[in-house]
């Protein structure tokens, strides 16, 4: 019996501890749950930075609808269930006003049940997978390009040199698989043939038996839809087998400057794709790129922009609604049509994402160089990639 | 897909899977050393290596000292970081039950990590010292790997010749045969167990200076690498330390294969299918070890 | 008294305290399955993870490709999970020690494996989402069944003829044999036994939670956790895994949203600590001490 009270008393103390009382009008406070710690903790701390500058600019100027805003963070550690937990206990313990996404798409694919449940609007600036807003969902919106077209500016500009063969391998997580199935589609409405086509595990390290069969498959074009790690590896061990395709793009991972850093001249000839980059004509983009940079000391990522951005087009429905209501500030975001340093913003009736493009880069020199569209490229694809001695 | 295969590939394959056999041999050999001697599973064996890593890539961005003459110096920094775990904390856990053996190393692990990530950040690094190929016929053989090829078989190499010839291996080797009779015979068990975790850490540290050159280093690295040496134990006969040899390589030609006859998901599958039926059929492994 | 406070806690607490209780009440269930096999007999499960995994997968796959309830997929995911256990116990049981462990381990990286292969049925890495379902309360109630199934059956056993036997197993197999006791057999229904509460609990996690991924369910972290839980009660109790399970989950919730970057430090030092220090665990020190009966 004694060990039956000890558990009761743990378990009360743990639940008052927990249900502190929430501030009634003082600052805004937004919660969010965000992976610092764990296998997405690199880019989820970028995202936390955007978050971070973001409210921090709404407070120098004034605040919204008088009020400053302040955000709310636990760590994830990466994992859907403990994120699930975290946004019940930003919605119902800390009674926050308002909530913004996690990073990746399966942390956001779980917590969006939470949300929804409550009814609590939430831009989710990291979440690409299309799925996650193609099942009815009414509350959660889209910052970020889809999936499915990361690859698009690397199937695109091999389809107008006339390449053929384009093989695609990814990693099978939920993100990574869309991106290289919407590959797939791209290529073959472009008329060309998948020669081959492979997923790995997250976390392998070792590509070789792969990469022999891609060897041997000989396509014009090699895309693969990464993180970042794989990314690394991939490439290091396509030199090592000598494999050697006309052109070669990542996913994610190929736009980061440790990318460049890590892997030096064997990056030359790479593409990468990305939501964004400072170089990008976008309204208060430079602002953005200079600012983020004083406050945190290291050059913004796309991850940092777009949980920039995400922060500031919910910001931007509030002030036009009027109202932190969740109704209310669906309804504005659901009717938003705007441009912020990330690119454009607007959705469809499911909060998807229509009005956000992507840009593809390429390393030429030890620079990262935008290569596509032709309306937004900085410079122009270097084609085709010379052998692996020659770089 | 379908992608048909040829000799050539097969070939190709073979290489990779015995370059990189020689280096799960190496790593393997210290956790068998320590297994065999102790009855110890430590947990902690990959993250030893990647502490290795970061020795070798600190040594290499900050001296600018060679990675491959950073080896001797990285095992024997890893060297005293064993010695060290070993006397104040995993000599506590060295007659208990497996289950205080396997939960200390996994803390330790953890600990460790966590260490590496508070320490050096999750950031990717890499030394970039040699990379590419050059070709062999048909084949192109990477370059780092053949090099981490021949270092690894030189310092298992060596690692024989110590427990052959000298009087410490001797003690070792007995104190993993017997330690009652180790004892009898005047060897100081505790000494032996000291050194050979030492000596364990030692070797995978060797390891992770040479991968150091070949993948992206990062606090996180190691587990995978714990994993892949309980699976050469296992295959070669845990305290069978010629059997680690045979398990390396065993491996590295059984993951490869079936990277490419099947695919790089089943791969995995493969390796620990082949773990849990060697266990079941001969768990004294492929070459005979000892049964506790 | 309790009972009563925990029947209607859901009616009073925030939507955060009933999903703070039903994590609580899963890793009863977790904890209390792995004393079952490792607590009683001393053979070390080192995976069990996978019977957790097992269950949430089937409870999955009946909800999301045959519509069932999730109360029914919920008992499936227990029938799964045994299934798999049948399959894995009977030829790995024979194995002694370290080996034991070792195999179990490899066996939950071989199902996690399997589980991304066949993605035609599991939708592979990329996961299994299942129709929205409002369902936290009931699936809190369920939880707590399962919790409580556990337990009172780890007091069944610990009382009966048949749990003497599996602890006469982890005394002395050679012994329990030379007494004519059918270890196998005993080793396997143990293990059996084990299996039900996580595929269950799996089951019923993953219809709250309305989304899994193999790296999320079939973590070596999560089985390391049960353990730990069981070592800080006392293994081979009945209410240790309680105990640990409710004193453990409390101390991380408290630490994962105050220090989110040494909270993994912390975990690796109670795991030391808990080995080092109370192998025994704290229901073992107290019977010693205070010659508690067996059965608490």
């Amino acid at each position: 019996m004694t060990i039956k009270t000890l558990g009761a008393v743990l378990v009360a103390a743990a639940v008052l501890a927990a249900s502190l009382p929430a501030g009634a009008q003082g600052p805004i406070r937004v919660g969010a749950s965000m992976s610092l710690t764990g296998t997405y903790a690199k880019l989820g701390n970028y995202q936390h930075e955007g978050y971070k500058l973001c409210a921090k600019q709404i407070n120098d100027k004034g605040g919204l609808l008088g009020r400053k805003v302040e955000f709310v963070v636990y760590d994830d550690q990466s994992t859907p269930a403990t994120a699930v937990r975290l946004y019940e206990k930003l919605i119902t313990e800390d009674k926050v006003d308002a909530l913004m996404g996690p990073y990746s798409s399966p942390v956001t694919e779980a917590s969006a049940n939470v949300t929804e449940k409550y009814k609590k609007v939430m831009v989710t600036p990291l979440a690409a997978t299309t799925s996650i807003f193609k099942k009815g969902r009414k509350y959660i919106f889209m910052v970020i390009s889809p999936a499915e077209v990361y690859l698009e500016g690397l199937v695109d500009m091999a389809a107008k040199r006339g390449l053929k063969t384009v093989a695609v391998v990814y990693e099978d997580t939920l993100f990574a698989k869309a991106s290289a199935v919407g590959a797939v589609d791209l290529a073959k409405k472009r008329g060309m043939e998948v020669v081959f086509q492979e997923g790995y595990p997250k976390g392998n390290q070792d590509f070789s038996g792969m990469l022999t069969k891609i060897k041997a498959a000989n396509p014009d074009v090699l895309a693969a839809s990464t993180y970042f790690d794989d990314a690394i590896a991939i490439t290091r061990q396509m030199k090592e087998l000598n494999v050697n395709p006309k052109m070669y793009g990542v996913t994610v991972g190929g736009d980061l400057p440790e990318f460049y850093n890590l892997l030096k001249q064997n990056a030359e000839y790479i593409t990468g794709a990305t939501q964004w980059e400072a170089a990008l004509p976008y309204p208060g983009n430079t602002e953005f790129a200079g600012a983020y940079k004083k406050e945190f000391g290291r050059e913004p990522v796309y991850h940092s922009a777009a949980g920039y951005a995400g922060c500031t087009v919910w910001a931007e429905a509030v002030r036009r609604a009027g109202s932190l209501d969740s109704e209310k500030v669906r309804e504005t975001l659901l009717k938003l049509d705007t441009k912020t340093a990330f690119g454009g913003f607007k959705v469809d009736a499911d909060g998807f994402q229509t009005a956000h493009k992507m840009v593809t880069t390429q390393w030429q020199d030890g620079k990262k160089v935008i290569v596509w569209p032709d309306e937004l490229a900085t410079g122009k694809l270097r084609f085709p990639t010379p052998p692996w001695n020659q770089r | 897909m379908n992608v048909a295969i040829t000799p050539a590939m097969v070939g190709q394959v073979v290489i990779s899977g015995i370059l990189a056999g020689a280096l799960y041999s190496m790593v393997a050999l210290g956790l068998a050393l320590i297994f065999g001697v102790m009855r110890v599973i430590n947990i902690a064996h990959g993250p030893l290596l990647m502490l290795g890593a970061y020795t070798t890539f600190f040594l290499h961005s900050l001296f600018g000292l060679n990675p491959y003459l950073s080896v001797p110096v990285t095992m024997a920094v890893l060297f005293v970081v064993g010695v060290v775990l070993q006397r104040t904390l995993v000599f506590r856990v060295v007659d208990a039950p497996e289950l205080s053996s396997l939960l200390l190393t996994f803390g330790i692990s953890i600990g460790l990590v966590n260490l590496a990530q508070l320490a050096f950040t999750s950031d990717l690094r890499a030394v970039e010292y040699l990379t590419g190929s050059f070709p062999l016929g048909p084949f192109a053989v990477s370059k780092p790997r053949l090099v981490a090829f021949v270092f690894a078989a030189g310092v298992t190499g060596l690692a024989f010749l110590f427990l052959r010839g000298t009087r410490l291996g001797k003690a070792i080797r007995a104190t993993s045969q017997s330690r009652e009779v180790a004892m009898v015979c005047g060897v100081d068990v505790q000494r032996v167990h000291m050194l050979t975790f030492g000596f364990a850490s030692a070797l995978a540290a060797a390891g992770g200076a040479l991968i150091a050159v070949i993948v992206a280093i990062q606090p996180e690295m190691g587990q995978i690498w714990t994993f892949k040496s309980f699976l050469v134990i296992v295959l070669g006969g845990a305290g069978n330390y010629p059997g680690a040899l045979l398990g390396g390589m065993l491996l590295g030609l059984v993951e490869q294969g079936a990277a490419l006859f099947l695919t790089t998901q089943l791969s995995e599958v493969v390796a620990y299918v082949l773990l849990v039926v060697v266990l079941l059929v001969r768990p004294t492994g492929l070459l005979g070890g000892r049964q506790t | 008294m309790l009972l009563a406070a925990l029947a209607v806690y859901p009616a009073l607490g925030t939507g955060y305290g009933v999903r703070a209780m039903l994590q609580i009440f899963m890793w009863i269930a977790l904890a209390g399955s792995w004393n079952l096999i490792s607590g009683l007999t001393g053979y070390v499960s080192f995976g069990h993870v996978a019977f957790f995994g097992a269950g949430a997968y089937t409870g999955a796959i009946l909800v999301a490709k045959a519509d069932w309830p999730w109360l029914a997929a919920a008992l499936a995911g227990g029938v799964g999970a045994c299934a798999v256990a049948l399959v894995i116990g009977y030829p790995c049981l024979r194995l002694k020690g370290p080996y034991f462990a070792i195999a179990m381990l490899g066996l939950n990286e071989v199902l996690r494996a399997l589980v991304s292969y066949f993605e035609g049925l599991t939708g592979g890495g990329s996961g299994l989402s299942l129709p929205t379902l409002h369902a936290t309360v009931p699936i809190y109630y369920a939880m707590a069944a399962t919790a409580g199934g556990v337990t009172l059956l780890t007091y069944a056993i610990i009382t009966s003829r048949f749990g003497l036997r599996l602890m006469t197993i982890r005394e002395d197999e050679l012994a329990a044999e030379a007494m004519g006791i059918d270890t196998a057999r005993h080793k396997l229904y143990a293990f059996l036994l084990s299996a039900v509460g996580p595929g269950i609990a799996g089951a019923l996690a993953a219809r709250d939670q309305g989304y899994i991924e193999p790296v999320s369910v079939f973590p070596l972290a999560t089985t390391i956790t049960m353990i730990v839980m069981v070592l800080f009660g006392g293994k081979g109790t009945v209410w240790g895994p309680v105990l640990g399970a409710v004193a453990l989950f409390v101390a991380q919730e408290f630490v994962w949203a105050r220090f989110p970057y040494v909270h993994q430090l912390l975990f690796g030092a109670i795991i030391v600590a808990v080995v080092l220090l109370m192998p025994r665990g704290v229901l073992g020190i107290l019977q010693i001490r205070y010659r508690l009966p067996r059965t608490i």
